[in-house]
């Protein structure tokens, strides 16, 4: 310890076997040092004094050490060294600092912000101490071991001795300072005390969720899965599944969800998946025969063009995800897939957007399931209708879309009205790709979970939830910055913001729901 | 300072580069893994064309597969201007570059009754490998009342300004000129003699707030 004080005299041996540790954290002892006037002003008032937060420093006889800060001054010695600091320039200042303090007598001193007004200006030398002390607050967590002396770190007192030019303090007026210590102390104990607790509480609500979806997958493998059908209507499942399934067994809830009404077997994905291969390597042949297409200035047709279109657009398909480009684990996989489907389906082929359902599907199965899944998903009527690019039922189903807006945000839906934002804009992208593309993919995933509850209403509802989430924002907005904003939605939602949002959308018109509404608008 | 808006759309095959062209222009980066655009994607580019002009450029960035053409008719609408790209190392996208330009006359004009001006920009030059030699891609440009074409590098940023300037040129004029037909028109429309063209100013009082 020696030492480390050796040439700055800041550690003190207070004589009763403890050593007073004066903090270079604290910003006082340049303050001092630069406005002394303050300071003498401080000296004078002696035990008089009232001014706020220096009252306490002149009270007190003991010279025990109340707090110590955990910055010591070899670390100090070390940081400057450390840093490439002058340390004799350093140590020269700090021994004046020393000298400054010896005249002023010791005290107590509370650490803490300086109001603003006490702050004078401050000349570059002052700023770089400053920056120093700064930095050294920051490193100073890292350094101090005592998690229960650092609280204190920003409030501590620190007693230094009673300045001997005063007066011994009328013992009752010590008594009352005494108490005033203790009430302090108490205070920052209690603090302490609470943050810990604040702490503890955080930790058990983590735990509360953990256990929640323990608990959460052990009733969808245990209970639910077993007894699919007589459980999969019943409330309380339906309860569960609105916050979300589990991922172990999301994959399989979704197979049995979307269902197989087709009838797809895995023999039929192996056929469609050779059948594509044969074809996929006879454009690449067709191809390298330069001018070929030469002479015909109509685009080549939709079919060929489509299985060209899938190479390029796999790579295309959740690009930070680095898995479904070329080497990744799943590349050949989502090709074979989206090429299957484009012979299985060859009035449909493959459309933009399919790479992102079918990518979704391949990371919670094995390709053969996903490739059932996808069939059968995209037999619903509404990918249908957007995959077929069935224009008119797309109208209907926009329109039917701003019917519900207009029932559940009629103020927002008239602004979109005045600045001509259509919902073809803005929600085309969200049904084909299932908001996989435009939400990051956890919450996609539980839109989808409850996608298979509640079928494409809630696709609509989803698309609703999302309007009200940004509904206050999305009001003080122009053209411009409003389809930005639902092209391009922020990825640091939050997916419970988002339900919550979702789950004040109501999906009735004068108690038609919503497939009824689409019914009335599809006949007319 | 006067602001004008303009509407510009990009057209082209998948994976020429559309979207790539806009973050460069807007935001001046390029990506390797962009996501495909499905639908349409916006963005804005604010320039400061004189002392006391500025423009706004409103970009719409237009799904490339031919399936969706059909859905391109409101994306297309009341457009100032067109970009169409092509790939210079994929032919078909060159070829396809004239069926885009057919489209987008067929599915919408000017104001006035003229063709929506449109450039032609063969993308990846910066690449070796290429299938198209520029007498073609001239004589394209002729054929089909291009207002001009260049080739550019996204990925290197070679070309990118230039281009969108000379559009924008082509646009200031256009705007003039019909600022001036408009307002003549606004002379004829007050002469009761010349009741046939008073449908047409109706119709340029409704286009001159023109969506944007």
């Amino acid at each position: 310890m020696d030492e480390g004080c050796d040439g700055t005299g800041l550690c003190i041996d207070t004589g009763d076997g403890e050593f007073m540790e004066i903090s270079l954290h604290s910003r006082n002892s340049f303050e001092r040092k630069k406005n002394p006037s303050q300071d003498s002003g401080f000296e004078d008032r002696g035990s008089k004094s009232k001014k706020k937060g220096l009252s306490v420093s002149d009270f007190l006889t003991s010279r025990r050490i109340l707090f110590s800060l955990s910055v010591s001054q070899n670390f100090f010695v070390k940081f400057v060294s450390h840093y490439g600091f002058e340390e004799s320039k350093e140590v020269n200042r700090l021994r004046k600092a020393k000298e400054s303090e010896d005249d002023a007598e010791q005290g107590w001193k509370l650490f803490g912000r300086i109001p603003p007004k006490q702050a004078p200006d401050k000349d570059p030398q002052q700023i770089t101490q400053e920056f120093q002390n700064k930095l050294r607050s920051v490193a100073q967590p890292k350094n101090s071991k005592k998690s229960d002396i650092e609280v204190m770190s920003t409030t501590a007192l620190i007693l230094e001795n009673r300045p001997q030019n005063l007066p011994t303090k009328d013992p009752e007026e010590a008594e009352k300072h005494r108490q005033q210590y203790e009430a302090m102390v108490e205070a920052a104990r209690k603090k302490e005390l609470k943050e810990l607790k604040m702490k503890k509480k955080q930790k058990q609500q983590q735990l509360k969720n953990e256990d929640k979806v323990v608990c959460a997958a052990k009733r969808w493998t245990d209970e639910i899965l077993p007894n699919w059908e007589t459980m999969k209507s019943q409330k309380k499942t339906r309860e569960l599944w609105w916050h979300g399934i589990p991922t172990n067994v999301q994959g399989r809830v979704w197979q049995l969800a979307f269902g197989n009404d087709l009838n797809v077997t895995n023999e039929l994905y192996e056929i469609c998946c050779s059948r594509a291969d044969d074809r996929i390597r006879m454009t690449i042949e067709s191809s390298e025969i330069y001018g070929n297409s030469e002479t015909s200035s109509e685009p080549p047709s939709s079919k060929e063009s489509s299985v060209e279109l899938i190479k390029l657009d796999v790579s295309r398909t959740f690009p930070q995800l680095c898995i479904f480009q070329k080497g990744g684990p799943y590349y050949d996989l989502l090709h074979s897939l989206l090429g299957a489907y484009a012979c299985y389906r060859p009035d449909v082929g493959y459309v933009q957007g399919m790479s992102f359902i079918a990518a979704v599907l391949l990371l919670n199965m094995d390709v053969a399931d996903a490739f059932v899944c996808f069939a059968n998903l995209l037999n619903r009527p509404c990918q249908v209708a957007f995959f077929r690019v069935d224009e008119e039922l797309m109208k209907v189903y926009f329109h039917t879309f701003e019917e519900f807006f207009d029932e559940n945000m009629p103020g927002l839906y008239s602004h979109f009205k005045k600045h001509k934002v259509t919902p073809d804009l803005y929600i085309t992208e969200w049904i084909f790709a299932l908001f996989s593309k435009s939400l990051p993919l956890d919450i996609a995933c539980r839109v989808w979970d409850v996608f298979c509850r509640d079928g494409e209403e809630f696709l609509f509802r989803t698309a609703l939830g999302i309007l009200k989430m940004y509904e206050d924002l999305l009001l003080h907005m122009d053209f411009c910055n409003l389809v930005q904003l639902l092209t391009k939605i922020p990825e640091d939602i939050s997916g419970d913001t988002l339900f919550k949002h979702i789950d004040t959308i109501r999906m009735n018109i004068d108690k038609k729901r919503f497939n009824q509404v689409l019914a009335v608008n599809k006949e007319s | 300072m006067t602001e004008l808006l303009f509407k510009i759309i990009i057209i082209g095959d998948p994976t020429v580069g559309k979207t790539s062209f806009i973050q460069r222009y807007v935001n001046d980066s390029f990506r390797r893994d962009y996501k495909m655009t499905i639908g349409v994607d916006f963005a804005l580019k604010v320039v400061k064309w004189t002392e006391n002009q500025m423009i706004k450029l409103q970009l719409w960035d237009i799904a490339g597969q031919e399936r969706f053409t059909s859905m391109t008719r409101v994306y297309y609408k009341d457009a100032h201007a067109c970009v169409i790209m092509f790939d210079l190392t994929q032919r078909s996208t060159f070829q396809n570059a004239v069926n885009w330009k057919k489209d987008l006359d067929s599915k919408c004009s000017l104001t006035d009754g003229t063709p929506v001006p449109c450039l032609l920009l063969a993308n990846k030059c910066d690449l070796s490998h290429r299938e198209v030699e520029q007498s073609e891609i001239e004589k394209i440009c002729r054929e089909h009342d291009f207002i001009g074409w260049t080739e550019i590098s996204v990925k290197e940023g070679i070309m990118i300004e230039e281009p969108m300037r000379f559009l924008m040129e082509e646009m200031m004029i256009k705007h003039t000129e019909m600022e001036g037909f408009s307002e003549s028109m606004r002379q004829a429309a007050s002469n009761p003699e010349a009741i046939h063209l008073k449908q047409q100013s109706t119709v340029l009082a409704t286009q001159s707030g023109c969506g944007c």
